[in-house]
């Protein structure tokens, strides 16, 4: 669905030129890290090391599954409870009526406001961090899916009602393939912040456990921040965050452009 | 005309917006069961609310609108709409759209999935698809896209065909062509009793001499009904009935009758 403009270098490898900037970015990472002279700036050098010993001892590669374990289910559990939700809002004006100021209201409240009661009711483990990201990516999804139901185009709703179809079926045959695309981009937003949440609410949850068992990435981060400050360690963690989003991200996308092949490219 | 009356107006006038424009006023009309009744008339003369009324996706503000003596509430699967814009689900293929009244809706009750199945590939064929069944919407040019649109109308076999422009995006000679299929679809060949009930919506007059029964010029501002003109040239129609003395004289007559309005609407 991009529109990028033409590219007027078309001859140069694709796959070179995507990789371009962040090379050049990690070259000047290094040079201006060895003019600072201060012995604890990460390096690209020292934390590539520290990269290459977390993978190999398992940590990392561990504590990413757990986290991703979490925004998976707390992801699966707002996508289940906002997709309807959002399509019922967006097709019945009573139901809008009745549920939009909730979820305005609650909406502005950060996930990670919600945590002392989350550890409160659900202790410092994994339902607690589920909790918050299913918060976390409630909401852009029901915004995207009632917007996008409304946007249908109205003529098609009336088509469907000229040739006898029930309320309930024009929902199902022309509201949700209408939708879907905000629904798709509901979703994007939703994995992008239900990341931000885990990564935080492990961070917090670290915190509030000492340390203890409670796993993920953000707990990791938290371990090298407190007890051990190691610099390096704590920007693999950053890196190893935004790749796994960026990988997530265009992962939706394919999953979107498969589930919506009538959408020009 | 003469028969049972499929399609009644008495005194329906459209005023949108409580004391806002008038649409249209006093429209009195009987369309009888088999008749192809085709509405002209200038830009803004109403034709468009006047359908909408007719299947029920506008109540009118006053008079009354029914079919088959009971008065139209809301749209219904017995009286099918093609839309000036098409409305094609952009989501389906071809197959899809045309399919899309019998998979979902009550004019596929009975069919099963084989039947329905033979009803798309025989209307596919008919107005000249085959091979583009697999297409979107968004890869059709305006004129293919014309064609799904009549297709899913057909397709369903309402008994009643209001049809808004649907041959306004061909160029002339699928026109001509769709024209004929269009009297043949509607049952031209067979007795009147056999026949459905069509109201089409044209801006061109040879158009609705070629096609029609009854022509009802409209003119606008408020959208009024001026005259009904009998169109008493021989069935089945063919290339032979354009040439026609009487089909001239005919869209001639039309044409006097909305001239003075469409230069005053070219003007303003």
């Amino acid at each position: 669905m991009s529109t990028a403009l033409p590219s007027t270098r078309s001859f140069a490898l694709p796959a070179a030129r995507s990789v371009a900037l962040p090379i050049a970015l990690v070259v000047v990472w290094q040079l201006a890290g060895a003019a600072s002279g201060n012995a604890r700036t990460p390096l690209p050098t020292h934390v590539l090391a520290a990269a290459l010993q977390l993978i190999e001892s398992g940590e990392l590669p561990l504590a990413l599954l757990q986290s991703l374990g979490r925004v998976f289910t707390g992801f699966a559990i707002a996508a289940a409870l906002a997709i309807p939700l959002g399509l019922a809002m967006g097709s019945f004006a009573g139901v809008e009526r009745n549920v939009d100021p909730l979820v305005e209201s609650f909406r502005p409240i950060a996930a990670i406001a919600i945590l002392p009661l989350a550890i409160l009711w659900l202790g410092t483990g994994t339902p607690a961090a589920v909790l918050i990201v299913a918060y976390a990516a409630f909401f852009p999804i029901v915004v995207n899916t009632v917007a996008g139901a409304k946007r249908i185009n109205p003529t098609l709703l009336r088509a469907a009602a000229t040739m006898g179809l029930s309320r309930l079926a024009i929902v199902r045959t022309v509201v949700v393939p209408g939708a879907l695309p905000a629904i798709g981009t509901g979703l994007r937003i939703a994995m992008g912040v239900a990341w931000t949440a885990i990564v935080a609410a492990e961070l917090a949850v670290g915190a509030k456990a000492g340390g203890g068992g409670s796993g993920g990435i953000g707990q990791m981060m938290f371990v090298f921040y407190a007890y051990s400050i190691e610099l390096n360690r704590i920007v693999v963690c950053m890196i190893a965050v935004g790749l796994v989003a960026l990988a997530l991200d265009r992962a939706l996308r394919a999953a979107m452009r498969w589930a919506m092949p009538w959408a020009a490219r | 005309m003469n028969g049972r009356v499929k399609l009644k107006l008495e005194g329906v006038g459209k005023r949108f917006d409580a004391g806002g424009t008038i649409a249209v006023q006093d429209v009195t009309l009987d369309v009888v069961q088999g008749e192809f009744l085709v509405i002209v008339g200038p830009s803004g003369c109403g034709k468009t609310t006047l359908l909408n009324i007719l299947a029920g996706l506008e109540a009118p503000s006053a008079g009354s609108v029914a079919i088959d003596a009971r008065p139209i509430r809301g749209p219904g699967p017995e009286r099918g709409v093609m839309f000036q814009d098409y409305a094609l689900f952009p989501w389906q293929t071809v197959w899809g759209n045309i399919a899309f009244g019998l998979r979902h809706g009550p004019a596929g009750d009975g069919l099963g999935a084989a039947g329905i199945d033979a009803r798309v590939r025989s209307t596919v064929e008919l107005v000249g698809l085959a091979g583009s069944e697999r297409k979107y919407p968004h890869q059709l040019s305006g004129g293919m896209r014309q064609r799904v649109a009549l297709a899913r109308l057909i397709a369903n076999e309402p008994e009643v065909l209001l049809m808004d422009e649907p041959l306004a995006a061909l160029d002339a000679q699928t026109r001509i062509i769709l024209q004929e299929e269009l009297l043949r679809i509607w049952g031209q060949d067979r007795p009147a009793s056999e026949r459905r009930t069509v109201v089409f919506i044209t801006h061109a007059i040879d158009e609705a001499v070629f096609l029609a029964d009854r022509v009802a010029v409209m003119t606008s501002h408020p959208g009024r009904l001026k005259a009904v003109i009998d169109v008493p040239l021989p069935r089945p129609r063919n290339d032979a009935t354009r040439a026609l003395a009487e089909s001239q004289a005919l869209a001639q007559r039309i044409w006097g009758l909305i001239r003075d309005e469409a230069y005053r609407a070219t003007v303003t």
